[in-house]
Order: structure tokens, then sequence, then C-alpha cells
């Protein structure tokens, strides 16, 4: 750890399907996961032939979320359990994540999967936040309509929760 | 033909990739037995020769048949010859025996052959079929994190999804999260704060499981310590996120006996669900946003109501006839009238023990108001006292005489504050920064420190005489407001009103604002920000620390005699015989009450109930929460 590592060291990555990718340490670092087991090898153990392996990761969402991490590779490394400032927290996203996240419904769950497999807090945070914007203002119906969701109660049970959920309707 | 090809190429592809269905099995299973029986299932499980991995049987994320589709499917293919559907299964069958990577190489071939419209067929059935029940198939902890960036409606909404959705959507852990975002203060999000309601049952509960914890090592002590070590425990909890209330608290804490430590157990398990616990507060945020609200009208003082408090028992009320009443808040019965001031009574406070008022005689009198006993009589202010205030052992008197006394009742020592030039309508004191505020009809208002006696900033701003002033808690931030009073901030002083200095926008240490009493890091500072009430009209919003009047607040149209509040509301009471509620963050005024036949003088406010007491000898109270509610009041 205390050896010096320069900005532009590299990692290598591989994805579950086998896909080989070269990162900046920096870059990689932005996974906590990443980040500590790396400062538990010597730089020299992570070659371009010795790479490591993103089991459950494929090659088109490992590199989405790379791309993601070079974006933010400068940001400040947010604290592991920054909670008080959960009522601050709003669906709020940022402009560039916003773009970022416009992918199909598949890549954001890989994403959403990714980001927590791999530990990257603040990227977990943005797809969560995707998906209760898309939640957001929607009635029952177009819950399931977006997410191609059955409609398991039978007429009383829904007419029954209609009812225990009224209060918090816009009256 | 080409069927001769395909059952060339074909069968091997199958026969490769799904054996179990196009070699004869028998066949196939004993070679294999015969090598390694153990080979075969590992070879099924490789994610990567059969399924791609979100395909694998044991995957939950598995797209479910669409029958409707498969309907359509079946109906276009009867309609052709059967030479055709043949081909077209055929494709088919290839497509769904080979491996992932086979798979993509097949569909981006067929996709560079499509021509744009059937691109656009293909991205419209992609844009159909591609979509995923996050909530249902996510782990668990995930679901929640979403659920949790939730609004209550919205919340709401996705329980009526479906079971699994209701099941998440419901859980304590998502609803404790939107309790602690909401209630007793704003949240930052959406700018709706809940009440915290039910103190009663509040203290019950703390009160309850301090005994349950207590109960097993030393039981007998600290069971019979409980009910006085509870008012204590009230006050420190008033912030904490001690919200689940549990009616069974109180019978509880009478039983002793040493088997109840198990009964308490069952008890806390019995605990509302905090989804339950929010609606609850939700309905009384919502009917105090709406003026929904029930009246009751408290009559008996023979002249004007001048000073009131109360709380989820007791009202109390000083009047212009010389005497204090004590009412039964639920009934609006006079439990009690506490008769010995020799004139109008200006001002009251009471507690769980005692009551102290304040009176044009020129007294102060500490009463037991349980039993109606005047305990004691203090004389000191050679004119009428016009506003009291004590915590803990320190009371602040302001009078007539122009003067703020301060009694410390464990010491008996006594200190008048020299400095208004009028008379002294209002104190505070702020204990824990050992300061205490003043209102005077000079038009100012002093804050004073304790420790040195000495006045340490004078707020100028009112034109009008100053009557209350309201500290507010330390969560309360005000909105940034472009057309704040900065005009003002030019009339306010620091220190004793000597050269006026310009002050900065900010102070760079709001510690050295308030001098060298402060600079012992140690010492807690001043709340940041008060608000004040005067004959001009206006409430004004100050920056403590910087002096500067943040905004003037307008509304009534004549003076303002009564304010009170929280982080969630503001309430004046005022000479135009209105109550109104304020939003303290903006500064707008959000309802206006009528309905006393006289100038209010004096204003209460609890989570769930506000009160207003007038010159015409009544006391409406105001209550937003139970059935049977009436829009009241005038929106603004």
């Amino acid at each position: 750890m205390a050896e010096a590592k320069p900005a532009s060291q590299k990692i290598w990555l591989i994805s579950n399907d086998n896909a080989t990718m070269e990162v900046d340490r920096v870059v990689v670092e932005r996974s906590m996961l990443l980040k500590n087991m790396l400062e538990d090898l010597s730089h020299t153990d992570i070659t371009q032939d010795n790479p490591i392996p993103i089991p459950n990761v494929n090659e088109a969402v490992l590199r989405k979320v790379v791309e993601w991490c070079e974006h933010h590779r400068n940001d400040p490394v947010t604290t592991p359990d920054d909670e008080s400032d959960a009522r601050k927290k709003t669906t709020d996203i940022e402009e560039w994540d916003q773009k970022f996240m416009q992918v199909d419904q598949e890549m954001l769950f890989e994403i959403i999967l990714a980001s927590n497999f791999l530990d990257i807090k603040p990227l977990l945070d943005v797809g969560c936040k995707t998906v209760a914007n898309m939640i957001k203002g929607k009635s029952p119906e177009e819950i399931r309509k977006t997410f191609n969701i059955t409609n398991d109660f039978s007429a009383e049970e829904e007419e029954q929760i209609r009812r225990e959920n009224e209060w918090a309707e816009d009256r | 033909m080409p069927f001769d090809l395909a059952g060339k190429t074909l069968s091997p592809f199958l026969k490769e990739h799904i054996p179990g269905l196009y070699a004869p099995v028998g066949k196939n299973l004993k070679k294999e037995d015969k090598t390694n029986p153990s080979n075969a299932l590992v070879h099924i499980k490789d994610p990567n020769t059969k399924y791609c991995y979100r395909h694998r049987p044991d995957s939950k994320c598995r797209r479910a048949a669409d029958e409707t589709k498969m309907g359509t499917i079946q109906r276009e293919l009867n309609n052709l010859p059967s030479t055709d559907q043949e081909a077209i299964t055929h494709v088919w069958s290839l497509f769904s025996a080979a491996p992932a990577k086979h798979r993509e190489l097949m569909l981006q071939g067929i996709i560079t052959q499509c021509c744009f419209p059937q691109l656009s067929t293909v991205s419209r059935e992609v844009q159909e079929q591609l979509k995923i029940d996050f909530i249902a198939t996510l782990p668990v902890e995930l679901s929640y994190k979403i659920l949790c960036n939730l609004d209550t409606v919205s919340l709401c909404k996705a329980a009526q999804v479906s079971r699994r959705w209701r099941d998440l959507a419901d859980d304590d852990v998502v609803w404790h999260r939107m309790c602690e975002q909401h209630i007793d203060r704003k949240c930052t999000k959406c700018g709706w704060g809940l009440p915290l309601l039910e103190r009663k049952k509040l203290m019950a509960w703390n009160r309850h499981q301090h005994t349950a914890h207590a109960n097993p090592p030393t039981r007998s002590a600290e069971q019979s310590a409980e009910p006085a070590s509870a008012p204590a425990a009230q006050g420190s909890n008033k912030r904490a996120m001690v919200v689940r209330d549990d009616s069974g608290a109180k019978r509880s804490r009478v039983q002793t006996s040493p088997a109840n430590g198990r009964a308490q157990l069952d008890e806390e398990r019995k605990f509302r669900p905090w989804k339950d616990v929010y609606r609850d507060r939700y309905k009384v945020g919502y009917n105090w946003k709406t003026g929904r609200c029930s009246i009751r009208t408290f009559k008996g003082h023979e002249n004007g109501v001048t000073c009131l408090q109360f709380d989820h028992n007791i009202l109390a009320t000083g009047s212009y006839d010389t005497t204090i009443k004590i009412w039964n808040v639920e009934t609006g019965e006079c439990i009690r009238t506490l008769r010995g001031h020799t004139s109008t009574i200006r001002t009251l406070q009471f507690d769980d023990g005692k009551l102290i008022s304040g009176s044009f005689d020129k007294t102060i009198k500490i009463w037991n108001w349980h039993t109606g006993e005047c305990i004691s009589t203090l004389q000191g202010h050679t004119d009428g006292v016009l506003s009291i205030h004590f915590d803990g052992c320190k009371l602040a008197s302001g009078s007539i005489d122009k003067t703020v006394k301060i009694f410390n009742f464990d010491t008996k020592q006594t200190w008048t504050l020299r400095g208004h030039s009028d008379w002294v309508n209002h104190v505070r004191i702020d204990s824990a920064s050992r300061t205490v505020f003043s209102a005077s009809d000079d038009l100012t208002v002093k804050l004073w420190d304790l420790d040195s006696k000495q006045c340490l900033k004078t707020y100028l701003g009112h034109v009008g005489q100053v009557q209350q002033i309201l500290l507010m808690p330390p969560d309360f931030e005000p909105d940034e407001d472009p057309n704040a009073d900065v005009g003002d901030a030019a009339s306010a002083t620091s220190g004793r009103g000597d050269s006026p200095v310009p002050l900065p926008e900010q102070a760079p240490d709001s510690r050295t604002a308030f001098g060298p009493g402060f600079s012992d890091s140690s010492r807690p500072l001043p709340p940041r920000y008060m608000l004040t009430g005067g004959l001009d009209n206006t409430v004004r919003l100050w920056d403590v620390a910087t002096g500067r009047c943040i905004r003037s607040m307008f509304g009534h149209v004549e003076g303002i005699w009564g304010l009170v509040g929280d982080t969630l509301r503001v309430v004046t009471g005022a000479n135009d015989s209105m109550t109104k509620i304020w939003e303290p963050r903006s500064g707008k005024c959000e309802r206006s009450f009528t309905g006393h036949a006289g100038p209010v003088t004096c204003v209460g406010l609890s989570d769930s109930r506000m009160a207003s007491g007038s010159e015409d000898g009544e006391v409406r109270l105001y209550s937003f929460e139970g059935n049977s509610l009436e829009e009241r009041g005038t929106p603004s």
C-alpha cells in the first residue's frame, strides 16, 4: 500500500464472458471490493495475462460500469456509513448520470447487481433512484405495465388494499 | 432441397446441444455413466454452454411465457403452407438449442439483414418485452433501497401492485425510514413534516422500555425510581426517534411482579407497524395543511384572557380578572381557579409540579396548580410583571420597570439586567448557552450573557413595540429568500449599540460574534435563528449571530401579541382578532382563523393543537386530530 502507485498504473479485468479490459487503477478503485483486493496484492500480481476475474458481470455491463467509474474517477470517496445525510437524500440525479442511466431495463438491472457486487455505492444509489423514478407518480396499473407484472390480487383483495392505502391519496 | 441440408446440419447441432431430447437417451447416459457420472452434471451446470447465465433454470429472473403472444404466433404460423411452417420451426429450433454465444451471433446476423421497417419491429418488440420486475427480482435489500427513495403516495401505490410488492412496500424497514425523514421535522425532499404526536404515550413508552431493560438485574430500586425520572426522559427524547406508541405501556408500568419481564417483552413485540404510525401522523399533518379541525371554546373568565399554556391534559389561562384558571383540555371544564394576585395576570408558565405567574401587582407567584395553593410570592420588580420564563433552576422576568430580573432557585441569587429604555414585554432563557433574550417597547430585542450579566447584542429593526420572541430549534433552516430585507441589515448593531459596524454578510466564525465570553469552544452558542413579533404588525426572522433581519413576515393588519412555533409551523395572534398559521421556512402565511370578538392576546401550540386567548374572555382550542373535523379558517 505504502509503495508509490503511479496514477497511470493499469489493472486488467476479465468479464464472465472472457473479455479482458485494461483500466486505470484509480478507476478500478471506485469499486470498494476491488480496492480492498488490490491493497492485499502486490502491484505486479495483476497482469494482462492474469487479470482479475469479475464473475457474474458480462462484457457489456462491465464496460458500462467502467465507463461510469471513468467519469467519476475524481469524485471524493464517500465514507462507508454516511447515513447521516439520509435526510438530504433526494431522487435528484445529476445530469450525466441521468443520461448514463438511459438504458434498457435489463442493462439497468445488471448495473444495479454489478454495482452491488463490486461495492460501488454511488452507482448503486443512482441505479436505485432511477428505478424509483420509474415507479414515482404512477398508478398501480401503470406500474404493472412498466415492469410487466401480473396482478395476483383478487378483486376483493384489490379493493381492500386500495381502501387501506386511501389515506395517502391526494384528496 | 433445403430440408435435406437442414436435416444434415440441423440434427447434429441439436444432438450436440440438447442431448437429452435429440440423442437416444439410454445410449447417451450409458456412455456417460461408464466414463464419469458427475461429468454430465457439470456439463449441464456450465452456464456458458447451454444457457446464458440469466436463463439458467435456477435464475429467478427468467421471462415468463407470454400466452397472448404465443397464440398470435401460432395463428400466423398456421396460415402458412406446411413446408414454410417446417422451415420456420427449424430456424426456431436451432436458435432455441443454441448456447448463449451462438444465439448472440445468430441474432447479430439476423439483425444485420433487417431493413429499417423490420428493425422498427424489433425495436417495438424489444421495448414491449424487455421489462423486469425489479422489486420482486432484485435481492430484497436492494428492493428496500429502491422503495426508500419513494414518496408517501408512490409507496402506497406500490403496495397495491402485487402480493410481493405489497410485502416489500409495507415493510417496517421502508416506513421506519419514512418516519425518520418526516416526523417532527420538515423533510428536505418533499417539504412535508409530520407531528411527533402522543407525547403522553411516548413518555409511557420510554418509562416502559426503561423498566423492561432495567428489570431483570436490579428490579426494585430501579422501578421505584421510574416515575420520578420520567419527565427528564421525555425532555431528552423530544427529538429522538422514539415514536412508537404502546397502548399497553401504562398498565405494564403499574405491574411490579418480577415475572412481568416476559409480559413486557411480549408487549414490546406488539408494536404497531411503522406504516400505521406514519399514517396517523400523515393524517394530522394533512389536517393542519387543509385546516381540518374541531374547535372547543373555554368560557369562564370575567374579563379578557392575557396568557395561556396547555399540554395534553390541562389548559392554564390568566386574565384581567386577576385569576388563573386550570381547565380540563378534553372536557372543557374549569378544574380550578387560582386566586391571590390583586391585579391583571399578564404571564404564566407551568410544568408538572408548579405554575408561575406574573401580574400587574408587581409580584411573581409560584403555585401548586394541583391543589391551588400559592407556595411563594417573589417581590423584586418595582412595577408590573409582563413576562416570566423558567427553565431548570433559573427564572427570568421582564417588567414595566424596564428591567429583566434573573432568579436562581438553587442559590437564591437575583440579578437585574438594565439596558432597555421602556417596558420589557417578553423574556426567553436559553439555558444551554447561558443567555437570555428580551423584547421591549423600546423597539429592540436584546441578548444578555448570564455569566457576565452584560448585554451582548441589540437587534434593531422593528418599528413598533416588540412583544414576542421565539427561539427556533436547531434543525430549523430558512429557505433562501431572494427578496430578503437587506435594507434592515444596516440598522442592526452589535455590542451595546456603540459605533455601528457594517456587518459582514456571513460572520466567518459565529463564535466571535458573541464576544470573549464564548471564546471557550465548549460553551454552546445561542440558537441560530429567532422570530420576533411586534406591534408594527410584522414577524421578523433574525440571524442571531450576525444580527441581520433575514425577512419580515406580513399579513396581520394590526399588532402581534402572541407568537409560538416549532420546526413545522408558527402561530401568531394579533390585535386584528385573527390567528394565523405560518410556514416557518418560507415565512408564508398558510391559513387565517377568525372567531374571537376581540384582539387575540396569546397563542399556544402542540403537535396536533393550537389555542388562542382573547380579550373577549374566551380561549379557542383547535384540534387537528380525531374524527368529525371540519375545514376551518381561510387559506392564504
